[in-house]
């Protein structure tokens, strides 16, 4: 195979060359991201715990549970603990586009119902003390520059002061987390806190629990559980339903439809186009050289040279598109990682997620230079030094 | 002398427009070696198809074509490629450069089928680039070079691989009086130092002058030979 010829054909059209390479490349880094969302969202279903259940109500995430109901639940065989969950979806003052998860719990029954997280500075036992406090996950920490004391004051959007002003929290710990499941862009603080603020007439928002979480005990089936929570609040007054941690997330992340399925049309819409565009640049390739072409056959060359210089071809412009993708991929994950932590907990290049991009945009590179390569290897001697094409 | 291209009743025909077109008709032909010929005729006389015939670039419908020892009807496009690459140098009306490839590498190319390493490779270019006075012009691309450089880049091509039958097919249709005498020249030389044979199709009799021999042909048959010791130019 004359390798010098090949590399030489490709570099004879920069221009060309580059904006293929260009396609290439965006394509492969796309798919990539996308492969490494999907992955990321599995793994972070995956690594749902399987002893904690979530209660929510059956009409809706958005409608909260009567705060009559924790008593209630105690009262179910194989719960452990008990733990609320309320959506604060406040924004940060100082960072008007900002956004991450904040959410009002019960301090006692929260940490040991969550053994994923460590906590790293700070005293989460001060934390149980102190009625403004709150604990941040360590990612959000470093975003903001908060350290342990520092004052972080929160304007509700669905709990609202009615002073006008922002809900002000003391950051009295900081954790880590070994669960994807678990992330560490989120707040914490005491339910109690607003709720207060509800009682007291200094703050208006809904009344009870978006969520009740339900620790089980070492043994206790799930179902069973499950089914005995959802049968006792069948009758109302708020009927209820009652999912594993894996199944509530899942469920969450479809409230925006098929994501990964989404992702892998697109993904493959995009490398349908790439390879047309690609294809396109092969047959052109292959029209422009078949002069060429018939002079290597007249020389002696092979049919399967002949292919070969294309196929080849196909294949260099591809396996460079997807090298760059893959380095620039690798090269942003974790910026990429960090602003997409909140809604994508578990977002990461792995090895198979490259290794496809790769073989993808092989596959591209040998099919679209396939095509034209039958051509040249049929096309005889005679026809190519005509150019009867 | 011993016949060095030898063509029994060889036909060929193409089909155009739905109708048999026969461009060559039970041709015989013996050519010796290490002579020069021009092949001559108006067009549509066969005299392209006749050359890719002995170049093994098209098969014949029936009839031999015994070029050496080697039975080119007997032969596969395959073994035919091969042959080709050791003992046919061809040139084209076009010069046919690879325009990526500087001129060494131009005539490199078809070195690279012969079992030679890189420098001996390198080394028999640049002979053959040396032998066609371009010796100063090995790293230059083809459009770099004038068209009578490029054809002798693509003389310099035919025989890198020091084939005993050089076929070319109007080496000077695209070329100026004064460049095209050059090339003429060159070729007279490498058919008389070289001892090369050499089929060169032209419709310039003065061209064909060059030549020892000039082959007439005829709506596909064999008109008549002339021996051109009387008139041949020399160089």
């Amino acid at each position: 195979m004359p390798w010098k010829l090949l590399v030489r054909n490709v570099l004879g059209h920069p221009v060309r060359s580059l904006l293929t390479i260009g396609a290439v490349m965006v394509a492969v880094f796309l798919v990539c991201i996308l492969q490494a969302v999907t992955s990321g969202l599995s793994r972070s279903l995956d690594a749902s715990s399987a002893n904690r259940l979530l209660v929510q109500s059956a009409v809706s995430l958005f409608v909260n549970l009567p705060l009559s109901y924790q008593q209630k639940l105690t009262a179910v065989d194989g719960v452990d603990a008990i733990c609320k969950w309320q959506w604060f979806g406040g924004r940060y003052e100082q960072d008007k586009g900002g956004f991450f998860p904040q959410f009002a719990i019960d301090p006692e029954p929260f940490a040991p119902s969550y053994p994923e997280m460590t906590i790293t500075s700070g005293s989460y036992e001060e934390f149980k003390q102190t009625r403004t406090g709150c604990i941040i996950g360590e990612q959000l920490a470093q975003k903001y520059g908060w350290e342990i004391g520092d004052r972080v004051p929160i304007l509700g959007t669905i709990f609202t002061r009615v002073d006008g002003k922002p809900w002000e929290f003391v950051v009295n710990a900081i954790y880590e987390s070994s669960s994807p499941a678990f992330e560490e862009q989120q707040m914490f603080f005491q339910f109690a806190y607003i709720e207060e603020s509800l009682e007291q007439g200094g703050a208006t928002g809904p009344k009870g629990s978006g969520l009740y979480m339900l620790k089980l005990s070492d043994g206790a089936d799930p179902i069973s559980v499950q089914r005995a929570v959802d049968e006792m609040f069948a009758n109302g007054p708020q009927r209820v339903q009652t999912t594993t941690e894996a199944e509530f997330n899942r469920q969450f992340i479809s409230m925006l439809g098929d994501v990964p399925q989404l992702l892998r049309l697109i993904g493959g819409a995009v490398l349908f186009a790439i390879f047309f565009a690609v294809l396109n640049t092969m047959l052109l390739a292959g029209r422009e050289r078949t002069r060429d072409l018939g002079v290597m056959k007249a020389l002696g060359f092979s049919n399967g040279v002949a292919a070969g210089l294309l196929i080849g071809e196909a294949l260099l412009l591809c396996a460079t598109g997807a090298g760059l993708a893959i380095a620039i991929a690798l090269s942003t994950e974790e910026t990429i990682a960090a602003v997409t932590a909140t809604f994508i907990p578990g977002f990461a290049l792995d090895q198979g997620t490259l290794l496809m991009g790769a073989t993808i945009a092989l596959m591209i590179g040998l099919v679209s230079g396939l095509l034209p390569g039958i051509r040249a290897a049929r096309l005889t001697t005679t026809q190519a030094m005509q150019e009867i094409v | 002398m011993s016949a060095a291209i030898q063509l029994r009743s060889v036909t060929k025909s193409y089909t155009r427009g739905g109708e048999e077109l026969r461009v060559l008709d039970e041709l015989d032909l013996d050519m010796d070696e290490a002579t020069f010929y021009a092949l001559m005729g108006p067009s549509g006389s066969g005299k392209t198809t006749l050359l890719n015939l002995v170049g093994g670039l098209d098969h014949a419908d029936s009839g031999a074509i015994q070029i050496g020892a080697d039975d080119l009807a007997a032969m596969d496009s395959g073994e035919l490629a091969q042959w080709r690459s050791e003992q046919i140098g061809f040139v084209f009306q076009g010069f046919n450069l690879l325009p990526v490839l500087s001129a060494r590498e131009n005539v490199e190319l078809p070195l690279l089928l012969a079992p030679l390493s890189r420098s001996q490779r390198r080394a028999q270019a640049e002979r053959a680039l040396d032998l066609v006075g371009l010796g100063d012009r090995m790293g230059h691309k083809p459009r770099e070079l004038s068209g009578g450089q490029e054809q002798r880049v693509a003389i310099a091509r035919a025989i890198a691989t020091d084939p005993q039958i050089i076929l070319a097919d109007e080496p000077t249709g695209d070329l100026d009086r004064d460049t095209a005498d050059n090339v003429l020249e060159l070729l007279q030389r490498l058919n008389r130092e070289l001892q090369k044979t050499i089929l060169m199709v032209t419709h310039d009799p003065q061209a064909a002058s060059y030549a020892n021999k000039t082959i007439h042909l005829d709506k596909g048959k064999l008109g008549r030979i002339d021996d051109n010791s009387q008139v041949q130019r020399s160089s």
